[in-house]
């Protein structure tokens, strides 16, 4: 037996952290209200087609939009899936099996990469049942063209995986499964958008210069980041190069954001620090 | 430098939880060919210093090395060390085989492997049972089925009699006889020397996380290994009698009874018989380990 290259490590690892996931029924679990939440976002068009006043179900950026909202909530189940396959492995106690036979900062990476997978089919399946219902419920909808279509999916792919990764991250660093998922929902559907208007509060002084640097920071946050992203190319469509910014400003929830593609960089920095604290976290912990 | 002896090295080796320091100044080797006895009372510091060789607690001090190197940089450790450790779960949704798989695929080993394994520790009719409904004895022989994928040069158990029944255990005792026979390397741990007797060729024994024995299982205890308690007729014609043939260790218990030491059943009964004195009651007592630790670590044997 002669030392094994790295790159068979990492084939191994992979291997069985699919093994690990597919051979439990969590994956496919939360994929059915994943698809659920977006065949009943689509099907009426969601809130846009009701809030946007003066666009009408027929313009394809309402189908665009929702399907970005149902992208949204996926990836919060995408974040999910990956806290409880991290942490599942402290409360079932088959850490110590896991670690022996890989090592921990090869297991993390494997894990991440796999839950990123599930949190990009996670994504598709959204999508592709939601257009399914937009298409039929929405009657006079058109089929969004392809272009923008396919760089929302991308975008949604992007983001859905890149929540996988975060999940993986909190679930590894708290390694208590209720506390970590728990902790995801409440951050996410709560306490980000709290944080959000606290932080825009100043922002309504009339001030011609624009929100104050504060205000900006709502962007930057990593649930306002995957929303800017996703909501960059519907909001184009349906309000136009010129007032895109302002729609993906209301759609959003935040003050002056950057660039879609920014944000995706800004999410993708939020999933990097959170490996990297799982990795020096997790690299020292004792299993006892 | 990873040398492929199977060899354990573990030197001045110590773990501090806050106050509790668990092990200290810990030092011995396990070789390959012997079955090594690692016993201790509970709480004496067994599982950690074993969860220390597998890289799953650091060292506050000192090293623990496989076949040279720490834990975690052999290149493949399921292929060098096998363990079977406390604590050591399963989920409860996955079956045997689907458990096995997912090991399997991390340590490189080929899948027919699974099956061989299953085999082995005579679970391929439950195979394809969620482990959820497992009775505490499966796990275990799960739990070695996993240990063995990786065909392993070294063997790494913490106390695996508990939860297997005698049967079991006998199976057990026999495959790591078996197993340390081949060449390989055996590292076993029990509070219970009566456990370990059989198997183990050499045993470190420990208490309150410090060594306080090594050597072959012959050299532990002594002379003081057993003693014999009878209830007679007469015991001072019998005390006389045994005195006689040269055994010096006999008391009077408070109950009256006769307590020899460094004798064996036989030799009492066949005594008395000769002296013709009626035996009512005989007890061979093996010395227990908690006996042991209070001689060895220099109380008085009660
Ligand atoms: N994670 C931990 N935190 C604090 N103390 C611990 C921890 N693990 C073990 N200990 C303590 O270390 C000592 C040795 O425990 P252990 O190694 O489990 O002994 P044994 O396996 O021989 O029964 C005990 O006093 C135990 O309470
Ligand atoms: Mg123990």
């Amino acid at each position: 037996m002669t030392a094994v290259p790295s790159a068979g490590l990492a084939a191994r690892m992979v291997k069985a952290e699919l093994r690990r996931t597919l051979s439990v029924r969590m994956w496919w679990a939360l994929l059915i209200p994943v698809v659920l939440l977006s065949l009943s976002i689509n099907v009426f068009g969601g809130v846009f087609s009701s809030s946007l006043s003066g666009v009408g179900g027929e313009t394809p950026g309402v189908l665009l939009a929702s399907l970005a909202y149902s992208l949204s909530l996926g990836s919060v189940f995408a974040a999910v899936h990956g806290a409880v396959q991290s942490s599942g492995e402290f409360r079932h106690r088959t850490i110590t099996t896991t670690y022996l036979t890989g090592g921990r900062v090869p297991v993390l990476l494997a894990r991440s990469g796999v839950a990123a997978a599930v949190g990009a089919l996670y994504a598709l399946g959204s999508v592709a049942f939601g257009l399914l219902a937009g298409l039929l419920g929405q009657g006079s909808a058109t089929f969004p063209s392809a272009g923008p279509l396919l760089g929302l999916i991308g975008t949604g792919i992007a983001v859905c995986a890149l929540w996988a990764v975060l999940g993986v991250a909190v679930g590894t660093l708290m390694t208590n499964q209720a506390g970590a998922v728990v902790l995801l929902l409440v951050y996410v559907l709560a306490i980000e958008n709290v944080l959000s208007l606290i932080l825009k509060s100043g922002s309504g002084s009339g001030l011609d210069a624009g929100p104050p640097a504060i205000a900006r920071i709502t962007s930057y946050l990593p649930a306002n980041a995957g929303d800017v992203a996703l909501y960059d190319i519907p909001a184009v469509v349906l309000a136009g190069p010129r007032y895109g910014r302002d729609a993906v400003e209301s759609l959003a929830g935040v003050a002056s954001p950057p660039p879609g593609w920014a944000s995706l960089v800004v999410l993708a920095l939020w999933a990097g620090a959170g490996i990297a604290a799982a990795w020096v976290v997790g690299e020292r912990r004792d299993i006892t | 430098m990873h040398e492929h002896t199977g060899r354990i090295t573990v030197d001045g080796l110590g773990k501090r939880f806050g106050a509790v320091e668990a092990v200290r100044g810990l030092g011995f080797t396990v070789e390959p060919g012997l079955v090594t006895g690692f016993l201790g009372p509970n709480g004496s510091g067994k599982t950690t210093t074993l969860r220390m060789i597998l890289g799953l607690v650091a060292p506050t001090s000192g090293t623990a090395l496989v076949e040279g190197v720490p834990f975690a940089s052999l290149d493949s450790p399921g292929r060098v060390v096998g363990a079977v450790l406390e604590a050591q779960g399963f989920h409860p949704a996955r079956s045997a085989r689907r458990h096995l798989r997912v090991c399997a695929a991390a340590i490189g080993a080929p899948d027919p492997r699974v099956g061989e394994v299953l085999g082995l520790v005579g679970l391929t009719a439950d195979a394809d049972r969620r482990v959820g409904g497992y009775s505490l004895g499966m796990k275990q022989r799960l739990a070695l089925a996993t240990a063995l994928l990786g065909d392993p040069r070294i063997l790494v158990l913490d106390e695996p009699g508990n939860g297997l029944d005698p049967a079991g255990i006998a199976w057990l005792r026999d495959f790591l006889r078996g197993f340390a026979r081949s060449g390989r390397s055996v590292l076993v741990s029990s509070h219970q020397l009566a456990e370990i007797g059989q198997t183990a060729d050499r045993v470190v024994v420990i208490h309150r996380g410090a060594c306080v024995y090594q050597g072959e299982l012959a050299g532990l205890g002594g002379g003081r290994r057993a003693r014999v308690l009878v209830r007679c007729a007469e015991p001072v014609t019998l005390a006389r009698a045994l005195v006689a043939k040269g055994l010096m260790e006999v008391d009077t218990l408070p109950d009256g009874r006769l307590s020899i030491g460094g004798a064996n059943a036989v030799l009492v009964g066949d005594t008395a018989l000769a002296a013709g004195v009626a035996v009512y009651g005989l007890v061979e007592e093996q010395m227990d380990l908690e006996q042991l630790f209070l001689q060895l670590t220099g109380g008085v044997a009660g």
